[in-house]
């Protein structure tokens, strides 16, 4: 989907909510997001979990960014707050910024599906071009993941004894972390100098190997290398 | 719970009972026993050489060996009473009853005066052994005992006395004791008149026969009505003396001239019974304390299980045969009484009916027993049962305090703990609110800048040099804040935490998360997780090259048990001079009162187990405060 999304989404101007009760946070958010290009509206900067989903509830916003400890609680009103836009408003992308690199948050985030949700770090917002591409890939649907969580992941995955990933060559290893972090095959392709068909390639031996579902849609195929990454705890059982 | 103010009872000896009567077993012997033993000695052979050499009475053997035994039998009855009743007097009107028999000797003795003496005090005799069958044991008689007493007493007073002013000679001592020849002359005679001793002698027998089959009935009825503890004291004493007052009795009813016209083999009888009846004073003691004894046995044998306070009131209940019984415990600090329930109970004022015993160490108020009154005539049950009670409550006290100082130390240990891990929550939220929200904010401004001056140009390159160290410092900060309290475990418990821990193990680690732990106290989390990252962190350490790991985590129906076993080095476990990290993971546990187990042998790996019950507050459910 996030393939066949991408050159429509060029031209869009992004409505987005953003939640951030750090105002440190918030002003560089601001400072990422607002420019003369009009890529992107923020139309609302909440600081909690109610007035997050308030804003929503008005605006009806494209995307919505949101931190994940915010009042009342302090905890994940981040994770509960995607949740809850799922069941409401499952058109709404939710690009989730953290500081937690543990992939325990990213994995519940996508537990009700992967499909318009983003986990990001919180230094990757500065990084305006990652940010927009996040907020792009969510909008239409796709999935981000962060790459230092994928590499959590994978090397967690990689300690375990008989692990399957040991199986991978190190170029397939680097393939899945692409796929895992929700990148599509061109993006994977241009960042590890292959091209588009060597990617493919990889992909297969890569889901042949670790006997996983083939499945082309980005967002799913995230889910599927994220949660046989995380796997390793249940392997046990 | 019902508080127990039980003070230190060393044992025994020190008991000191207070109530209505004093216990005191095993009285030591002192002068006064001498005393009366020596002068029942010195009466025995008075008595033997006054019916020996008086020559008056027919049978001087068999009349001379009945008082003696009944002198022997009632003394020691009495000395015995006095020793196992002393507040009772009942132990010294067997002594005067005794003393009695003896001085009834002189009824053998020829001298006039002497003679009536003996006759007298064989009155005497008869009418002190109806008392101590109507007063038994120690009762003040009442309504159909005074029936008896009354008759008695009239029986001499309107029959024996007239009849005796009248006759001459004086008449026979008594069956046994009647005369060989013609009896001694009458030292109190008014006027002969045979024809009016006659008449006498028939008044003497009417009413000898109310006095006979009235003490018949009398015991009869008594037994028959008595409670279970008091028909146990009353049967030795009915089985020991109603021979002798049916013989009684019936001689009564069918003699008209006293005792002349049964045979030798009547006589015997008679001597028989009336050997035998002091005996049973004898018997009712030792019984009485046979059954304390039992009931001590079973009492001690059931109080071993370590039974509820319900549990021994009913066990006192059942052994004293009182279902109503109820024990009462001394509260010195409010200074009344309360039952089980906490119920004053006010042993002044007990019901009709009811009597109580109050046992304690010293001055010591500790425990009184509230029983139905028939019980007092059993002393030596109550003490015991009461003895016995009191010792358990005291094991319990003694337990509860041992167990109190642990709550007391384990309490503070635990707040400890608590402080400690609150504390490092506490930091951790410092820091990823303050230091690390910071940082983050100027990563975010470092980029823009970044963007801003272009990453081809030289300051766009310092920018991205300073943004990867930023990184590597962002880094380590999140390691530092994870290490101090991992957020994780506040907010999901220990499955997530410690699959997240496992995501950081450096060690190949297979996880084994039941699904049912849910959520704990916030301390007991906290010290299973660190436990298991100590273990693992020992594992990393200590277990060699290419060692694997796995950590189970489960609960079972009393507790939340964890392990974590490596296939590595091994060692050998030593109860002392463990390492830090052994004792750090038996601490925490302990602080949660949980424990550790270490299992390792060189060369076999090593399994660290723990274990914390649920069933004391750590269990699920505690909402965690945030």
């Amino acid at each position: 989907m996030s393939t066949t999304s991408e050159p429509s989404a060029e031209a869009q101007t992004y409505r987005l909510v953003v939640a951030e009760d750090a105002y440190l946070i918030r002003e560089g958010i601001r400072s990422a997001l607002e420019r003369d290009d009009q890529e992107v509206e923020v139309l609302e900067y909440c600081a909690d979990l109610g007035s997050l989903l308030r804003a929503v509830e008005e605006y009806r916003p494209d995307v919505v960014i949101t931190d994940i400890r915010m009042p009342p609680t302090g905890t994940d009103e981040g994770i509960a707050a995607a949740a809850t836009l799922r069941e409401t408003n499952p058109e709404i992308g939710v690009v989730v910024i953290s500081q937690y690199v543990s992939p325990h948050y990213a994995l519940r985030l996508f537990e009700q599906g992967s499909a318009g949700r983003a986990y990001l770090l919180k230094e990757r917002v500065g990084h305006r071009i990652q940010l927009l591409e996040a907020i792009r890939e969510v909008a239409s649907g796709g999935s981000v993941v962060d790459p230092k969580v994928v590499d959590v992941l994978v090397e967690a995955r990689m300690r375990v004894k008989n692990s399957p990933l040991t199986q991978l060559s190190s170029r397939e290893r680097e393939v899945l972390a692409g796929v895992a972090a929700g990148k599509s095959n061109a993006t994977i392709a241009e960042s590890l100098f292959l091209t588009k068909r060597a990617v493919e390639k990889n992909i297969n031996s890569i889901f042949a190997k670790l006997d996983l579902t083939r499945d082309n849609t980005v967002s799913r195929r995230v889910r599927a290398a994220l949660l046989f990454l995380a796997e390793s705890d249940a392997e046990a059982r | 719970m019902f508080n127990f103010a039980v003070k230190p009872v060393p044992g025994l000896d020190s008991l000191e009972i207070e109530g209505p009567r004093d216990p005191a077993f095993g009285t030591p012997l002192r002068r006064f026993d001498l005393a009366v033993a020596a002068a029942a000695v010195a009466g025995c052979c008075a008595a033997v050489a006054i019916i020996a050499t008086g020559g008056v009475v027919a049978e001087p053997t068999a009349f001379a060996a009945v008082l003696v035994a009944n002198a022997v039998t009632l003394t020691l009855g009495g000395l015995l009473w006095r020793h196992g009743r002393p507040s009772s007097s009942f132990g010294y009107l067997l002594l005067a009853v005794a003393a009695l028999s003896l001085v009834s000797a002189l009824a053998g003795s020829a001298v006039p005066a002497l003679y009536l003496i003996g006759l007298l005090a064989g009155w005497g005799f008869a009418l002190g052994a109806t008392w101590l069958l109507v007063s038994f044991p120690g009762i003040r008689p009442k309504g159909a005992a005074w029936v008896v007493m009354w008759s008695a007493f009239l029986t001499f007073l309107v029959g024996g006395l007239p009849r005796l002013l009248v006759s001459s000679p004086a008449p026979s001592h008594s069956i046994i004791g009647r005369c060989a020849g013609s009896c001694p002359a009458n030292a109190i005679l008014v006027a002969d008149a045979p024809a009016v001793a006659a008449a006498f002698r028939h008044v003497e027998g009417a009413l000898e026969s109310i006095w006979g089959i009235g003490l018949l009935v009398f015991l009869a009825v008594e037994l028959a009505r008595a409670s279970y503890p008091r028909r146990r004291l009353l049967a030795p004493v009915f089985a020991a003396s109603i021979p002798f007052v049916s013989v009684f009795a019936v001689n009564a009813l069918v003699s008209d001239e006293l005792g002349h016209v049964w045979g030798a083999w009547a006589r015997a009888v008679v001597a028989g019974t009336r050997i035998l009846f002091p005996l049973g004073f004898i018997a009712a003691l030792l019984f009485a304390r046979v059954y304390a004894g039992e009931a001590l046995g079973l009492m001690a044998s059931r109080l071993m299980g370590r039974p509820s306070i319900a549990a021994v009131e009913q066990l006192v209940r059942r052994v004293l045969d009182d279902p109503r019984a109820r024990l009462a415990f001394w509260l010195p600090r409010s200074a009344l009484y309360v039952d089980r329930h906490g119920t004053e109970v006010i042993l002044d004022e007990t019901a009709k009916g009811k009597s109580w015993r109050a046992f304690g160490e010293g001055d010591t108020r500790v425990l009184a027993i509230v029983h139905d009154e028939v019980l007092a005539d059993d002393p030596e049950l109550l003490d015991a049962v009461g003895a016995t009670t009191l010792l358990a409550l005291e094991n319990r006290r003694l337990e509860q305090d041992l167990l109190d100082s642990f709550d007391v130390l384990h309490a503070s240990q635990r707040r400890l703990v608590a402080a400690a891990s609150s504390e490092r929550r506490k930091i951790e939220r410092d820091l990823h609110d303050g230091v690390q929200q910071k940082l983050v904010a100027l990563r975010i401004h470092l980029e823009l800048a970044l963007e801003a001056a272009g990453g081809e140009s030289a300051m766009g390159e310092r920018l991205a040099r300073l943004g990867v160290e930023f990184d590597e410092a962002l880094d380590e900060l999140r390691a530092v804040a994870h290490g101090i309290y991992p957020p994780l475990l506040a907010e999901g418990g220990l499955a997530p935490a410690l699959q997240e821990a496992a995501h950081r193990s450096t060690v190949p680690l297979a996880l084994e998360l039941g699904d049912d732990v849910g959520r704990l106290s916030e301390d007991c989390e906290v010290a299973i997780y660190y436990s298991c990252l100590e273990a693992l962190q020992n594992v990393a350490k200590h277990a060699g090259e290419g060692a694997a790991a796995s950590l189970r985590l489960w609960r079972d129906p009393r507790s939340v048990r964890f392990s974590v076993t490596d296939d590595g080095a091994g060692f050998v476990p030593r109860s002392e001079g463990r390492g830090a990290g052994l004792t750090n993971m038996s601490d925490r546990l302990g602080a949660v009162g949980g424990r550790l187990v270490v299992r390792s042998a060189p060369g076999e790996g090593t399994t660290i187990e723990g274990r914390v019950d649920t069933a004391n507050g750590n269990g699920s459910g505690d909402v965690h405060n945030l």
